[in-house]
């Protein structure tokens, strides 16, 4: 890793649509915008959003590859927010919800897109994006910083052989709808749509975006998967609970699951 | 508290912690009622490996009514409570426990191993939200308390460190 931690910003106005008290930095590479949200987050004054055209160690969850073609999409809103961590988890969902509305404004195809717990948004039952958020603890149980990372494949997807055996196949924005976005206006869509929804958080608590996060998931009502390191748990996907918990019904009874990779 | 009762207290407390020696044991409790809302808890331990059954020993020690109260506690065995434990960091949310970065990589403590204020101990997982628990305060990692890939409940004793 480089010690100089100023990455070149490219100068592009933000438009009239991009949402007040939120701020935007535009990189034209950098490591990772989820590492960058780490060491910016102890000076910024808001929540702010990071774009990077290309990343020189992008990373998924739990350290898996993330690939990045030109033209696709990278970026990391990072926030200090001042509730609990598990109120802060459930950023999970906010960001999921507000991609998703993106993606449908981008395309005006609402009938492609899907979402899969907690927080992948499908295109076609394909990935089209990953979402990976970190937070970093503070002393008396607080959060000192969320950073909610989220790579979309606007342009291209990356190739098969890169992809876990049973992970969902990988797709693009581009292939699939046929919508070509640039990632800097794809992130004014992105941006606004998140700004609605974390009001609503702010204001009405979770409850409105559990219902609609539920408005979207797919395969609510059938039989899913639930895989963790140890256990793995078939089940009817009965619905989120108020804690964003995955619930299953088995004939041993009600699962809530906290923590789970989930399969169709 | 007058001064005489508080050197009875000191002289009872170090019995006390002579009969935990001498007995092998690993901890003692024991409660003293001088009156109405006038009392004195001691529970008194030391580290040892082999978790040991208590002798009815302890209740000789002090005069009644001590023995009554420390009677129910002789037979079963006396488990060391983490959670209990000062320099125990608990979970702050229901999640999964990740010793590593990631898999393959090292893992972010070690048992012995010194760790500064902020260093990152592990990572719980909930709703695809790694957060990372810092430690409280600079110290020796005592205990790692959960394994790789676990469950652990709001509140669970994760870390202990003195």
């Amino acid at each position: 890793m480089s010690t100089d931690h100023t990455p070149p910003e490219i100068e592009i106005p933000a438009g009239p649509d991009w949402p007040v008290g939120y701020g935007r930095r535009i990189l034209a590479q950098v490591d990772s915008t989820n590492a960058e949200a780490a060491r910016i987050a102890p000076e910024i004054s808001g929540p702010e959003w990071i774009l990077a055209k290309s990343q020189s160690s992008a990373r998924g969850r739990r350290g898996r590859a993330w690939s990045m073609p030109a033209g696709n999409f990278a970026a990391t809103l990072v926030m200090r927010p001042t509730e609990s961590p598990d109120q802060v988890a459930l950023r999970s969902f906010i960001a999921a919800v507000a991609l998703d509305e993106a993606f449908c404004a981008a395309t005006g195809r609402s009938d492609l897109f899907a979402l899969k717990w907690p927080n992948d948004v499908l295109l076609k039952g394909g990935k089209v994006a990953g979402i990976l958020l970190e937070s970093a603890g503070a002393a008396g149980g607080t959060v000192s910083h969320i950073a909610i990372g989220i790579g979309i494949n606007l342009a291209e997807a990356p190739n098969t052989g890169q992809v876990e055996e049973g992970a969902v196949r990988p797709v693009s924005l581009a292939a699939e709808t046929g919508t070509r976005i640039t990632p800097e206006a794809f992130l004014t869509l992105l941006a606004a749509s998140y700004a609605r929804f974390e009001q609503r958080f702010r204001d009405y608590g979770f409850e409105p975006i559990r219902r609609a996060w539920l408005a979207r998931a797919a395969r609510l009502g059938e039989e899913i998967t639930a895989r963790t390191m140890r256990h793995e748990q078939k089940g009817r996907f009965e619905t989120v609970d108020a804690a964003g918990n995955l619930v299953l019904s088995t004939d041993t009874g009600r699962h809530t699951i906290a923590a789970a990779e989930v399969f169709f | 508290m007058t001064k005489n009762t508080h050197d009875a207290d000191v002289a009872f407390i170090q019995a006390l912690a002579e009969l935990l020696r001498e007995n092998d044991l690993t901890e003692l409790q024991v409660k003293r009622d001088y009156g109405e809302d006038d009392s004195l808890n001691v529970r008194v331990s030391r580290k040892k490996e082999i978790i040991t059954q208590v002798a009815a020993a302890p209740a000789a020690a002090a005069p009644a009514p001590a023995p009554a109260a420390a009677a129910p506690a002789v037979s079963a065995p006396i488990e060391d409570d983490p959670a209990s434990h000062p320099g125990a960091v608990t979970s702050p949310m229901v999640g999964t426990i990740y010793l590593q970065a990631e898999p393959g990589a090292p893992a972010f403590i070690a048992t012995g191993q010194q760790v500064s204020e902020g260093d990152t101990l592990l990572i719980v997982e909930a709703m695809k939200t790694m957060n990372h628990i810092p430690a409280p305060k600079s110290g020796t990692v005592k205990r790692i308390l959960v394994a790789d890939g676990e469950a652990v409940e709001y509140g669970s004793p994760l870390v202990v460190i003195e």
